[in-house]
């Protein structure tokens, strides 16, 4: 957190080419991966993603407080950049709770699960990214997406339960 | 949870896309003033390691010394061909035009690894001259970046 609140006073302060790359290379892997997930292994769409976050990220940046951390505000960012590319159906969706998956220590099964995840549909995969994968709460995913804390739940459900039914 | 990374290194090249974004919208100011330890890098390199090609041969326009720096970074696009020899008559052919007016002082190919593939010691009344020499260098028709700064050899 220190770290972050240091390289963005430094970025601040002139809006440096530097310190502008120094952000990037701290933060851009995390951001990168969400973005692939998201966009369902997409390289070129998780890339124009990066791009239009960053955009947004340093035109906003002065409104981060480093209340939370740095890496979980620009995701922030990202998933309400790609919210606004596309039209997301947020219908809840019945479906029994549905536990976490077990860890894939595997690296193919690691490789399954990624193709799995890259076929759920969007609100579904969205949420189970974010949740499963990257620990937000459903509290922080209803916030980052516009939704009530049900729905989310709702969809991390059916993702996993579309997760179980696809994997060997 | 599920045991899946956290993070994913893109491909390099979009650094340079993103840094170029940002500096088209005006969040990002491209590097103006080199820092110290580097402009005296590069004078170690034009003094001691250095290849040099051109000295000028007029008397220097009055003002200060700058360093023009030439970055073959992952934007550069030189001719196919690898013939270096056009991009050198394009270079000198503007030297050629600052020595005129006394404002061209010396100038290298920097060989070995890293992106810095040249430099030109220029003079300039102030920065911002200094800027409209490092504009109009024929370089950037190739890609890659142009940095200047004050040079004090």
């Amino acid at each position: 957190m220190t770290d972050d609140r240091a390289l963005v006073e430094r970025f601040l302060r002139g809006r440096g080419e530097d310190a502008f790359r120094a952000l990037y290379r701290a933060h851009t892997p995390a951001l990168y991966a969400l973005a692939l997930r998201l966009t369902g292994g997409d390289r070129g769409e998780a890339e124009d993603l990066v791009q239009e976050s960053w955009v947004r990220a340093l035109t906003a940046l002065r409104t981060y407080r480093a209340q939370s951390a740095l890496r979980s505000w620009l995701c922030g960012v990202l998933v309400n950049v790609r919210r606004g590319r596309m039209r997301i159906d947020w219908r809840v969706v019945d479906a029994p709770d549905v536990e976490p998956l077990a860890d894939a220590a595997d690296p193919d099964d690691a490789i399954d699960l990624e193709r799995a995840i890259a076929s759920l549909p969007d609100g579904a995969r969205d949420v189970y990214v974010l949740h499963d994968v990257h620990g937000y709460t459903h509290r922080e995913i209803a916030g980052l997406l516009g939704i009530v804390e049900g729905t989310s739940k709702s969809q991390l459900n059916r993702a996993r339960f579309l997760l179980r039914s696809s994997l060997p | 949870m599920m045991d899946l990374p956290r993070e994913t290194a893109p491909a390099p090249e979009l650094e340079e896309r993103v840094v170029s974004a940002l500096v088209a919208a005006g969040l990002v100011r491209r590097r103006r003033v080199w820092p110290a330890w580097a402009v005296a890098a590069a004078a170690v390199i034009v003094l001691v390691l250095g290849v040099t090609v051109v000295r000028s041969r007029h008397p220097l326009a009055r003002g200060n010394s700058y360093v023009v720096l030439l970055y073959e970074d992952s934007t550069y696009r030189p001719p196919p061909g690898g013939d270096n020899t056009e991009r050198i008559a394009v270079l000198s052919r503007w030297a050629d035009s600052l020595e005129t007016h006394g404002e061209f002082e010396r100038a290298g190919r920097v060989v070995g690894p890293g992106e810095l593939g040249g430099l030109f010691i220029v003079r300039a009344a102030d920065d911002a001259a200094a800027a409209r020499i490092a504009a109009s260098c024929p370089f950037k028709q190739w890609g890659g970046h142009i940095e200047v700064a004050r040079f004090e050899p």
